[in-house]
């Protein structure tokens, strides 16, 4: 291996391993029953961050100089069987290197804010654990070559949100709405899933060079994309609308920011809801297999725009304004990477990441500054509401108005369609069998009650 | 004496009925209780020095008692069965522990092991007779109604026996129809699951769990039922077990016990792993011989987390939020751990099965493999929405401490490294379980009986 190929397989590798040995030390205290000191959580935290930053600049400058464009470190064939490949295999080219940074960059300034942000708050250890999963995630996902490494950092950050969303797990809501956040990341697991297996079905194999031939990321080679791979992009497009909480998913956004500050900067201003908008640039020449498919996403991607500048209008609280205006933004790089607008997109997904962060990071403070002038001026500055929106008719902006306060409806939609029949039914055929059940083996005896009736209605927390 | 020479199988065998005997002619549950630990940790060392002895020999183990045999298919079976009855017997409360508990665990010990190394199907037949008996006798001494159970296992002895009888290698047809009959009904798959979330509601967790993880079935359908059964036949089948996979993933979700969610799951994930076995494919049967590894172990781990919390605060609803995380966090980082290593998750020993299981679905048409996803996304829910209920909400205030005890804490930690270690060695452990599905299709269609010959990894 000549040194500079070393070079940048060690940097690639420091950057995956580095949160990993984070996860590996966090898990190696939970087993020895140790807990480690808010201080040299901190460092543990800063020095990590720091190596796999190190590297990843290391990489890209090492890059830019050579000139590479597409260097891959394959860690080997995981599973071999004649039908079944499993491959790990990362990649260090303009998109991976870009996202790794911005990931690593930003964890950094939330790793310093929390530390001081959660002083003393119980369950600071926890905090830290799950920020170790996301970045560990986040990591492996940008650097991914296959799908299903990629699949293996998506599951990562999916949980950890989930679980930092109920951090605040004394409060009933945080958990309820983790729970309702995860539901959605199932489903959009689930078509990843497939997606993964149609990639299998139709390539062979997991890697996405075989979406790209010998080009490097945005180019391919347009021979190896057939009509056939729509249905793969409808999956990976299906799997980020409920990462990115693109339409019809959009409802989770808001519920995600029960959780503390830093997360949701980090999680929802940043970079899970960006997670999405990096699948599909990643895959981006599946998305070049048919025009219908590209006018899906960019439709998609208006839609989700238009729909969260009207949700964000209307909200009271500064968290639930900037998710939303996060989510405009997002919807507006969805639709540029339907027109095809690679670049653009990767440049503007990581300049509103930046922006959002400190936004979401500035907002406690700003609050407080914002009343503090308040008082100083003895009233509330108004926003006066766009001009255009004041030419339409009074029955328009009350039904705009109502739909943008409901969220679209979309929360009752998929309440109504989807999660109310299945309890439903569900709920039915467990009245059934306890029935079958009292009549073979007689009432329960009271002393060693069965569990109490009703799972029919689902329960509170379902 | 020389490692290789050593009987393996025969002490595997016969260890758990001597300390059975042992554990039995105690009257102190503690003393008990501390040999039947010391029998079970011996057993575990010696499934292990099986494994090791029989890796290095490259061959096949002899037959012993002209029945029973060491081979690929039950090698790594054999420390997984012995971790199961270790973790129930570690999760036992010293409270709840009895002279009779410990014989019980015992003598599963023995009956699991000589099911999956037994070689002929009538003694297999007797070995589930006896199996069988373990939990009607645990019911029995809770003062529980056995009627729900016996009412499903008579027709399970009667076909078995019927199968035994009907036997003819010129004509099958009957015999492998009364033995899949009565298998399925032992491995709950619907509409023939009705006892199994009755079991885990009234006998003991760890006897219900006993009974079930193992999943025995499956080595009677690979061994048995495989080799000479007619493809529709197995056609039939593999469609019932995957409804009942997705069936049951979907009342885990909507119970409000969580004996009954955990019995849901339990029941989902065996009937995947009888699923994967029913298709037929190398790869098929690759995922369903690693899967009956990790969900074994994983969910012996979420059974173990649940006993632990129902030791502390009794029976417990899934409707309200309890609040255990801080007085229990090892217990609830369990629980997360296992169930989600159940449903496959990435780095866990069952990612790689659960990967292998979906794509060999996909060979075989995507109308497989939609479901199997949607199952795997409705278990995950079931976890979580478990998971939320049980440790967190307002934390309750107790006058004691209710921190794990030296035991728990061991049981989490053997459970976490198993997850996880196994979680890395999974490609090893996926090309012996493939040699092992490749010999066993060797004999599909009655050409030979390949499963008594089967290669060691």
């Amino acid at each position: 291996m000549p040194a500079s190929d070393l070079v940048l397989t060690i940097a690639g590798l420091l950057i995956v391993c580095a949160p990993v040995f984070l996860l590996v030390t966090f898990f190696a205290t939970f087993l020895l029953e140790r807990r480690l000191g808010e201080q040299t959580i901190s460092r543990l935290i800063q020095g990590v961050i720091a190596v796999g930053l190190l590297a990843g600049l290391v990489a890209a400058i090492r890059m830019i100089f050579q000139g590479l464009a597409h260097y891959e470190i394959e860690l080997g064939d995981w599973v071999i069987t004649p039908r079944y490949h499993l491959k790990f295999q990362f990649v260090l080219d303009p998109l991976s290197l870009s996202y790794v940074l911005l990931t690593l960059v930003l964890a950094a300034t939330i790793g310093a804010f929390s530390t001081r942000y959660l002083h003393r708050e119980r369950g600071y250890n926890r905090f830290f654990v799950l920020f170790a999963i996301f970045l560990t995630g986040m990591v492996v996902a940008a650097l991914s070559d296959t799908v299903e490494t990629l699949y293996a950092g998506w599951e990562l950050v999916g949980l950890s949100s989930v679980l930092l969303i109920a951090f605040f797990q004394e409060r009933p809501a945080p958990p309820r709405n983790g729970l309702r956040v995860w539901i959605v990341y199932r489903v959009c697991d689930a078509a990843l899933m497939l997606a993964a297996i149609l990639m299998h079905e139709i390539n062979g194999a997991g890697d996405f060079d075989h979406l790209v031939g010998n080009h490097a990321w945005p180019a391919h080679d347009p021979l190896l994309i057939g009509p056939h791979f729509a249905w793969l992009g409808v999956l990976f497009l299906i799997a980020a609308a409920g990462k990115s909480a693109l339409v019809p998913f959009s409802g989770w956004l808001p519920r995600a920011m029960e959780g503390p500050t830093p997360s949701s900067a980090v999680f929802y201003g940043a970079l899970s809801v960006h997670l999405g908008v990096f699948l599909l640039l990643r895959v981006s020449p599946v998305l070049d297999s048919s025009a219908w498919l590209a006018a899906l996403v960019v439709a998609l991607g208006l839609g989700t725009s238009a729909f969260a500048y009207l949700a964000g209008r209307v909200q009271t609280d500064i968290k639930s304004a900037l998710a939303f205006a996060s989510l405009t933004q997002v919807g507006v790089i969805i639709a540029e990477i339907g027109f095809g607008l690679r670049y653009v997109a990767l440049v503007h997904l990581l300049g509103h990441a930046c922006l959002r962060t400190l936004q979401f990071l500035r907002a406690p403070s700003l609050l407080h500054d914002h009343h503090q002038l308040e008082n100083a001026i003895g009233t509330r500055p108004r926003d006066p509401a766009p001009e255009w929106e004041q030419h339409l008719p009074a029955s328009v902006q009350r039904a705009l108005y109502r739909f943008s306060l409901e969220r679209g409806y979309l929360d009752s939609l998929l309440d109504r369609v989807i999660a109310r029949p299945f309890v439903r039914v569900f709920g039915a055929m467990d009245r059934l069998e306890r029935s079958c059940d009292r009549l073979l083996n007689g009432p329960d005896d009271p002393d060693h009650p069965a569990p109490r009736e009703g799972g029919g209605r689902g329960g509170d927390t379902v | 004496m020389n490692f290789l020479k050593i009987p393996w199988l025969e002490l595997q065998l016969l260890l758990p009925l001597v300390g059975a005997v042992v554990a039995g002619s105690f009257s102190s549950a503690v003393r008990a209780s501390r040999w039947t630990l010391g029998f079970m940790i011996v057993g575990m060392f010696i499934s292990l020095g099986g494994l090791a002895a029989n890796v290095i020999v490259q061959e096949p183990g002899r037959l012993v008692l002209g029945q029973f045999r060491l081979d690929g298919l039950v090698l790594p079976m054999l420390p997984v069965l012995s971790v199961l009855h270790f973790l129930s017997h570690l999760g036992t409360s010293k409270s709840r522990m009895t002279s009779q508990h410990c014989v019980a665990g015992l003598v599963s010990m023995g009956l699991t092991s000589a099911a999956v190394s037994c070689q002929s199907p009538w003694l297999f037949v007797g070995i589930l007779y006896g199996m069988i008996l373990l939990p009607l006798w645990d019911l029995k001494a809770q003062a529980q109604p056995i009627r729900g159970f016996v009412v499903y296992m008579i027709p399970v002895l009667a076909l078995l026996a019927l199968g035994w009888w009907s036997y003819d290698p010129l004509s099958r047809i009957w015999s492998m129809g009364f033995l899949g009959l009565a298998l399925t009904i032992f491995g709950g798959i619907a509409p023939f699951h009705g006892w199994l979330p009755g079991l885990f509601q009234r006998a003991s967790l760890g006897t219900a769990m006993l009974l079930v993880l193992p999943m025995v079935e499956v080595v009677g359908v690979l061994r048995f039922l495989i080799p000479q059964a007619p493809e529709w036949v197995l056609k039939v089948a593999s469609v019932g077990c995957l409804v009942t996979a997705v069936y049951s993933a979907g009342m885990g979700i909507i119970q409000s016990d969580p004996r009954r969610f955990l019995a849901f799951l339990v029941l989902s994930q065996t009937s995947l792993v009888m699923f994967a076995v029913m298709m037929q494919s190398a790869t098929s049967i690759t995922a369903a011989l690693c899967l009956w590894i990790s969900v074994s172990i994983s969910l012996a781990g979420l059974g173990f987390s649940i006993r632990a919390l129902e030791d502390r605060f009794g029976r417990l609803s899934l409707r309200e939020h309890h609040g255990h995380y801080d007085q229990v966090p090892g217990l609830a980082i369990g629980f997360l751990m296992a169930g989600l290593a159940s449903v496959g998750f990435p780095g866990t020993i069952g990612f790689v099965p659960m990967e292998l299981l979906v794509s060999s679905s996909a060979q075989q048409g995507l109308e497989f493999s939609i479901p199997l996803a949607f199952t795997s996304v409705l278990n995950g829910i079931a976890i979580l929405r478990a998971y939320f209920a049980l440790f967190t909400g307002k934390r309750p205030v107790t006058s004691v401490s209710l921190r794990m005890t030296l035991s728990e804490r061991w049981g989490i930690v053997l459970i976490a490294l198993l997850i996880f270690g196994a979680g890395w060695f999974s490609p090893s452990i996926v090309e012996s379980r493939h040699r092992i599905a490749e010999q066993l299709l060797i004999g599909v269609g009655g050409r030979a009986a390949p499963a008594a010959e089967l290669p060691i990894p």
